[in-house]
């Protein structure tokens, strides 16, 4: 069995940072998909550090990545023991190995649209706001206009304006009764043609196949062809299914709290990683 | 015309396995599907429970059956490579009458042969179970009942019989049927079947089908049922919950193969199609917060409806047996066939294949494997990020039949986890695309 002074899970900004911070050490930095960045790879607008998009932050990021450090794309770790042994799936086979410090940094994933528990079918045309970020800025697919937005946080805010600036006819709707998100993610609203309802939600979903309208809690009915839910991030934590590890779990970027902002998950990494190297330090004295 | 021994109508659980116990005789056969798929109607929307004999009258056809049927189930499961769970139920009640309907259902089920059955009272319910609310007054524990994913084991059941030599045929929607001779002209809107024994198994038209060949004016009427569905990682009971109140039943929690909790509401009106009411949803979460109110409420992820085919006679009046009847020689039909109906399958699939035998003086099929073979599973990069499934299990299920990401999410249980597919649908719906594109 392989062994690693530091197992990090998650090749998102969060990950990446941890890594960087432990160089040095035996470190291996496992990343599901078949690239490092997590979810900026699909964050098109500018938004990340000064003034850059998501893909553009993540290649400054990577640009002084140190080559000594293990990477495992297409890898998934599956399971961590109390014993300090993790199962890592990789794209055609399988592999234990043990490690002495865990770093976790699986990221967030949105809160999915059937927890609204919104009466009526379950037609096509039903997203997530991440869904309809990847849809756009990756497959190039623009979803059809009207489309109604569910929740005002940062994410819903950024997708509706994408969406506008892609010609489609958006109706955000807020349980509320104000817009949420922060400042410079609503300012582009003044002056446009979105319209905005605020205290009250989607109670149901019309059509068969196709969505084609959604009736608030008033019993107001709009048409929609898009209905995009934007109602929340919980941390992914699933893989801890042991309740209690008899060692320090380093948590950190979304999969500890959700983030606004890239910067504070990169240090909250760092912070991570040097919470490691303490441990690792301490039992070398011992 | 292409000639069979048997055309089977439907392609539900239960034409399913009548399917696959007609192989097991040299019946040669034909399932036709009015949809693209499998498992796509009643089939894919009920509450999953393996049921003991408990609910039925003593000496009936369902008691005897469901008995049967039950004791049966793991090594059913054990030959078809199916996930089955004998978690074990626990109804609770919350006064006078809901006990003195557990202490009927005991008796019931004694006399049905139901083995371990015990009534306890509401604080050792709670020990047993400690997510149950403090006001169950009494609970019926019963350790034989059980969990299977319907379209899990329908679709097993359904390569089980293709590898023992039955055909089918998707997109294959009966409209008419002739009875001639020597049999059955059975149409379809490009093909014509033509069949000594037919199957009616059409699910939620049945009494259509029934009514092209009869005129006994049995007939369903259509009602639902709402449900919803918790994540695999909340904390959940880990037996059935059955939920009896002083009038009627309740709500049903089941903890599920896959790990995740449903929970249903009681049958109210439906208007013929698969969508969820505010009505019941709202009746589930008012009465979780009854019976299991320390459930976290934030851990739902989904929610869907179901619809239940209810047989009526000409005169309006209920039937309550399982309704199969026989209106000329060599038609069956099953009408309206309700709970315990997935449970009874097998034990129906076997009851209709005997009719079968006995009509078409039908030899035992020596060849016969009940042993469902499963491919490998094959790796590839992992597509559904909850469930780790690859892009060589998806391109499998493509081949085993899966013609959207429904027959994918049936055959793979991607796109089940948390995110309920927010972060892979649309790479699955590329990869169908692009297999598609290769054909
Ligand atoms: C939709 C969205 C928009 C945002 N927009 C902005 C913005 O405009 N500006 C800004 O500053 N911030 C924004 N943020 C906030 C923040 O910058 C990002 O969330 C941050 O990049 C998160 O980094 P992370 O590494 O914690 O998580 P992620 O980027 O989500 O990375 C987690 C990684 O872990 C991998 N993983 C998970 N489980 C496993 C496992 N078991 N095995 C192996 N790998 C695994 C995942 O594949 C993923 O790549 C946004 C966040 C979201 C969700
Ligand atoms: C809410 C609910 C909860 C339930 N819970 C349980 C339970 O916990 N345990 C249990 O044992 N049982 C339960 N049941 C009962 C069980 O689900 C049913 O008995 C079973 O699924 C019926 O299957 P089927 O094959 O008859 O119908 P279906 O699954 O509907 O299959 C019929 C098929 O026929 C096809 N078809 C229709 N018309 C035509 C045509 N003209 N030509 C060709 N094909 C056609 C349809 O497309 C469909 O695929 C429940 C039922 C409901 C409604």
């Amino acid at each position: 069995m392989k062994h690693y002074d530091v197992l990090v899970i998650g090749g998102g900004i969060a990950g990446i940072s941890a890594a960087k911070a432990l160089d040095g050490l035996k470190v291996l930095l496992v990343e599901k998909s078949d690239r490092l960045g997590g979810i900026l790879n699909q964050c098109l607008h500018r938004g990340f550090g000064k003034d850059m998009t998501g893909p553009e932050y993540i290649s400054g990021i990577l640009s002084d990545f140190p080559e000594n450090i293990n990477v495992a794309l297409k890898t998934a770790v599956t399971d961590i023991t109390p014993q300090k042994t993790a199962t890592l799936r990789h794209e055609n086979s399988t592999e234990e190995i043990s490690f002495s410090e865990l770093i976790l940094a699986t990221g967030c994933m949105e809160r999915p649209t059937g927890h609204m528990l919104i009466a009526g079918s379950r037609p096509e045309g039903v997203y997530t706001a991440g869904q309809v970020q990847e849809m756009i800025n990756i497959h190039g697919i623009i979803p059809p206009s009207p489309a109604v937005i569910l929740g005002s946080g940062d994410i819903g805010l950024i997708v509706a304006k994408h969406l506008f600036e892609n010609n489609v006819e958006v109706t955000i709707v807020e349980i509320k009764d104000q817009l949420g998100g922060l400042a410079r993610n609503r300012m582009w609203l003044e002056g446009y043609d979105v319209k905005i309802m605020i205290n009250t939600t989607v109670k149901k979903i019309l059509g068969e196949e196709s969505i084609n309208g959604v009736v608030l809690t008033d019993g107001t009915h709009i048409p929609a062809k898009t209905l995009i839910a934007a109602t929340g991030l919980i941390p992914d934590r699933e893989i801890l299914k042991y309740k209690n590890y008899p060692f320090e779990i380093h948590i950190c970027g979304n999969c500890k709290e959700v983030f606004p902002m890239v910067e504070g998950v990169a240090r909250d990494a760092e912070r991570a990683a040097n919470a490691a190297i303490e441990n690792i330090r301490r039992n070398n004295d011992r | 015309m292409k000639k069979y021994d048997s055309v089977v109508i439907g392609g539900g659980v239960l034409g399913a396995f009548v399917l696959r116990s007609l192989r097991r005789y040299d019946i040669s056969c034909i399932l036709l599907e009015a949809s693209g798929d499998i498992a796509g109607g009643i089939t894919r929307a009920n509450t999953a429970i393996v049921y003991t004999a408990s609910d039925n009258r003593p000496g009936s056809l369902k008691a005897e059956m469901a008995k049967r049927a039950n004791e049966n189930f793991h090594e059913l499961c054990n030959d078809l490579g199916v996930r089955f769970s004998r978690c074990g139920s626990l109804m609770v009640s919350f006064g006078e009458k809901g006990d003195e309907v557990l202490r009927k259902k005991l008796i019931q089920g004694e006399e049905n042969g139901v083995r371990g059955m015990k009534i306890i009272s509401g604080s050792e319910a709670k020990m047993l179970q400690p997510l149950l609310s403090e006001n169950v007054t009494t609970a019926l524990y019963s350790p034989m009942t059980g969990t299977v994913n319907p379209w899990e084991l329908t679709i097993a059941a359904f390569e089980n019989a293709v590898q023992n030599g039955a055909q089918a045929k998707m997109n294959a929607k009966v409209i008419d049927i002739i009875p001639t001779d020597e049999g059955y002209e059975v149409k379809t809107e490009n093909d014509v079947f033509f069949a000594k024994t037919v199957f009616n198994c059409a699910g939620l038209e049945a009494d259509k089908i029934h009514s092209l060949v009869s005129n006994d004016g049995i007939r369903l009427s259509i009602d639902g049922a709402d449900f919803i569905v918790f994540d695999k990682y909340a904390p959940k009971p880990d037996m059935i919950i059955f939920h009896e109140t002083e009038n009627g039943k309740g709500i049903t929690a089941v903890p599920t193969v896959e790990g995740n909790l449903i929970v249903d509401s009681p049958p109210r009106e439906a208007d013929n199609s698969f969508d969820t009411t505010s009505e019941g949803l709202d009746y589930i979460i008012e009465n979780l917060n009854k019976v299991l109110p320390e459930l976290d409420t934030k851990r739902i992820i989904r929610s869907f409806g179901a619809l239940r085919p209810n047989p009526h006679k000409p005169d309006g009046r209920s039937i309550h047996s399982f309704c199969i009847e026989n209106p000329s020689p060599g038609f069956y039909s099953l009408i309206g066939i309700k709970t315990p109906g997935l449970t009874c399958a097998d034990e129906i699939g076997k009851y209709l294949a005997g009719f079968a035998v006995e009509y078409l003086s039908a030899k035992i099929n020596e060849d016969f494997d009940p042993v469902r073979k499963t491919g490998d599973h094959i790796g590839g990069e992992i597509i559904c990020l909850c469930e780790n499934i690859t892009k060589g299990e998806i391109i499998s299920a493509i081949k085993r039949g899966a013609k959207d990401i429904h027959g994918i999410k049936r055959r793979t249980g991607a796109l089940m986890g948390k995110c309920q597919g927010s972060r892979c649908s649309i790479k699955i719906k590329k990869i169908l695309e692009e297999y598609n594109e290769t054909l």
